[in-house]
């Protein structure tokens, strides 16, 4: 191979990019028509684009002054669809941060924010 | 160290498709271009097995590079998820199709380096070759996009691949082209050789562009499904990239075409040797970039999936609207004091400061590049009109235009993180290694100090056959990948976009830099000032871009 053609691939190769990759993402959330009220546990439904590996997954509930803490979730009926257990939580904002690793191999983070109603 | 695996999990991408290309369009090359069983007058040993050495080295790496995104993904996973992604990984579809894709992708290297490569004439082994490449390019299918969709996944799966072939053979046919000048410059080859496979390769690449664009489309109408969709997001964006790369290849392309035609219409052999070798190569760069763009582009959300964060075309127009830039920034410590706000999750303040930081940033590089390429422009010239000859003793001056990038890389230095060292309480390995973005600033920091430097160099130097001037091109083509690869974390989606879209036009506005100017350096007259003129102009509109960048508040 030329000697240019060389460089220019190794050029290439260290043009590296940091994208925030995020192939996998959500394109609803039962939080949009169903709100949480305070002192009861309860489930938000996430429903991604993608096949999500959920083994891979994290999903955090994130609370005043961002303090996370894991939360467990299955898989939905639906294809995509994740069902995360939310715990009894006191009225405030909140915001569930999640990392999930999709099926073609992409890692996302996001975050959803929400009001816990009285 | 996060940063580094983010950053190197999105390079591989690239080089995937490269080796990819390599391997898999030297076999069209040799199958249905060269056809060393036909014994052309002209073939020799050292045509063959330096044919056979691509396609053996594009599948070796291939077959790294698959084996490396394995581990990135682990490292990447054990950095993000804090922990060991063992066993879950093992199951994966990602995990189990890597593992096939590299052994199978290493059988075809093994097959071409040891049996190939001793029967380099053979039909049969040529065809053989082929064949135990089809299952590594089975096994790709659920290693691309399409793997993970829940509608139409079996034909997006068949259509990515078969668009990948058609890619693959285009692009790896051109790669063999600048093989065969390479071979025919150093008189390894038939003089004879060169219009002769070129003409061939003429045809075949034709076919293989409309392969692309048959390929191409049904997947971009599943991805992409309104006007909006293709102008409003980032993956419609990306796309529009694709396709203007793609021109610009194709532009080249037709210029070849057109000397090859004249060859054979009237034996013109000037151009087939003094021309369309630099098109050629100007036509390597604009590929390896748009792979480079593909690998990207398989890292968005398609268009379908995000309506709700789909810019409109007027706010996308916006950002590129003519403004009075910002040439005061705020102080230091009112942007630090916004920071916690900023990045808080929970009752996030958006940062006035940050944005108008950033605004001023870009203004003012932009302020730098114009200025350039205005002295750069009257660096061309010999004498001004009459109203201005008081000024021509200043003229000779202007070749130092490239002193205003070492300027503009200590300038960026100093401001692109203000979060970080030198300016902020974040130190410089730990910023540098644990964010990609940041990463990111810094190679593009040092990219334009040094290019500053070898460019004023090439400009002083008085060698007739220094390769300093080659420098400028390389590294004007490597920051248009980085602009048009760059991320912006710590966005919602449609801010992010419509931070994307200005710096993809300027990264192809850079890749139009660097190829006018290689073709400046290589070709003769009329076409070089025509190449260069185009340059020029390519870094002013970067610079007009940079001066009229807003920031959406965040």
């Amino acid at each position: 191979m030329s000697k240019w053609l060389s460089y220019l691939l190794i050029i290439a190769s260290l043009s590296a990019t940091a994208q925030a990759v995020a192939h996998a993402v959500v394109t609803d959330y039962s939080l949009k028509i169903r709100a949480i009220h305070a002192r009861k546990p309860d489930q938000v439904e996430l429903s991604f684009n993608s096949k999500i590996e959920l083994g891979l997954s994290q999903i955090f509930l994130v609370r005043k002054g961002d303090k996370l803490e894991l939360l467990t979730a299955s898989m939905g009926k639906k294809q995509g669809q994740i069902i995360v257990h939310i715990p009894a939580l006191t009225v405030g904002e909140y915001a569930l941060k999640f990392k999930v690793f999709a099926a073609d191999g992409h890692l996302t983070e996001d975050v959803i924010h929400f009001s816990v109603l009285p | 160290m996060a940063g580094i695996a983010d950053f190197l999990d999105s390079l591989i991408g690239g080089l995937d498709l490269i080796c990819f290309c390599l391997a898999i369009g030297g076999l069209f090359w040799g199958l249905l271009v060269l056809r060393p069983w036909q014994h052309q007058a002209g073939y020799n040993a050292v045509l063959l097995q330096k044919t056979i050495l691509l396609i053996y080295k594009g599948a070796f790496w291939l077959a790294a590079a698959q084996f490396f995104k394995i581990i990135l993904k682990v490292w990447l996973m054990t950095a993000i998820l804090d922990r060991w992604p063992f066993p879950e990984f093992a199951s994966t579809t990602q995990f189990i199709g890597g593992i096939i894709r590299t052994l199978l992708t290493l059988g075809l290297a093994i097959y071409c380096q040891r049996v190939l490569a001793v029967n380099s004439c053979s039909k049969s082994h040529w065809l053989t070759a082929a064949a135990v490449a089809v299952p590594m390019l089975v096994s790709g299918a659920w290693l691309v996009h399409a793997a993970g969709r829940f509608e139409n996944t079996y034909t997006l799966m068949a259509l990515t691949v078969f668009h990948q072939l058609a890619a693959a053979a285009w692009i790896g046919g051109v790669f063999q082209l600048v093989n065969l000048w390479l071979l025919r410059q150093s008189q390894q080859v038939e003089t004879t050789l060169w219009p002769f496979l070129l003409s061939r390769f003429s045809h075949f690449g034709m076919v293989s562009v409309v392969m692309i664009l048959v390929t191409g489309l049904p997947i971009a109408l599943q991805y992409i499904d309104s006007w909006n969709g293709l102008i409003g997001t980032g993956y419609g964006n990306l796309l529009m990239v694709k396709i203007i790369l793609m021109s610009l290849a194709l532009g080249f392309a037709g210029l070849n075409r057109r000397a090859v035609l004249a060859y054979q219409a009237s034996g013109t052999y000037y151009p087939m040797h003094h021309r369309v070798p630099y098109y050629i190569e100007a036509e390597t760069f604009v590929l390896v970039t748009l792979l480079f763009t593909a690998a990207s582009l398989a890292s968005q959300p398609p268009a379908i999936d995000i309506p709700s964060l789909t810019a409109t075309w007027q706010e996308v127009l916006n950002t590129f609207a003519p403004q009075i830039p910002q040439i005061t920034s705020p102080s230091h410590t009112a942007l630090i004091a916004g920071e916690a706000g900023r990045v808080a999750i929970i009752g996030q303040v958006p940062s006035l400061a940050a944005t108008e930081w950033s605004n001023y940033n870009h203004n003012i590089a932009g302020i730098f590049l114009t200025t350039m390429s205005f002295f750069a422009m009257l660096s061309y010239i010999r004498q001004l009109p009459a109203p201005f000859a008081f000024l021509n003793p200043a003229i000779p001056y202007a070749r130092y235009w490239p002193l205003g990038f070492v300027g503009l890389g200590i300038f960026l230095f100093f401001r692109s993180d203000a979060e970080t060292w030198p300016l902020g309480p974040i130190g410089f390995w730990e910023s540098t290694f644990n964010n990609g973005e940041v990463l990111q600033h810094r190679i593009a920091t040092l990219l334009v100090f040094v290019l500053g430097l070898f460019e004023l160099s090439a400009r002083l130097t008085k060698k007739a056959d220094s390769k300093l001037p080659f420098v400028f091109p390389f590294l004007a083509a490597f920051g248009g990948l980085m602009l048009l690869t760059h991320s912006h974390v710590g966005f919602q989606a449609k801010s992010a976009f419509l931070i994307q879209v200005g710096h993809t036009t300027m990264g192809v506005f850079s890749l139009i830099l660097a190829c006018g100017r290689w073709l400046e350096l290589k070709l003769d007259k009329p076409g070089k000032e025509y190449a260069g003129f185009i340059s020029v102009a390519a870094l002013f509109q970067i610079g007009i871009i940079l001066m009229f960048y807003r920031e959406p508040l965040y």
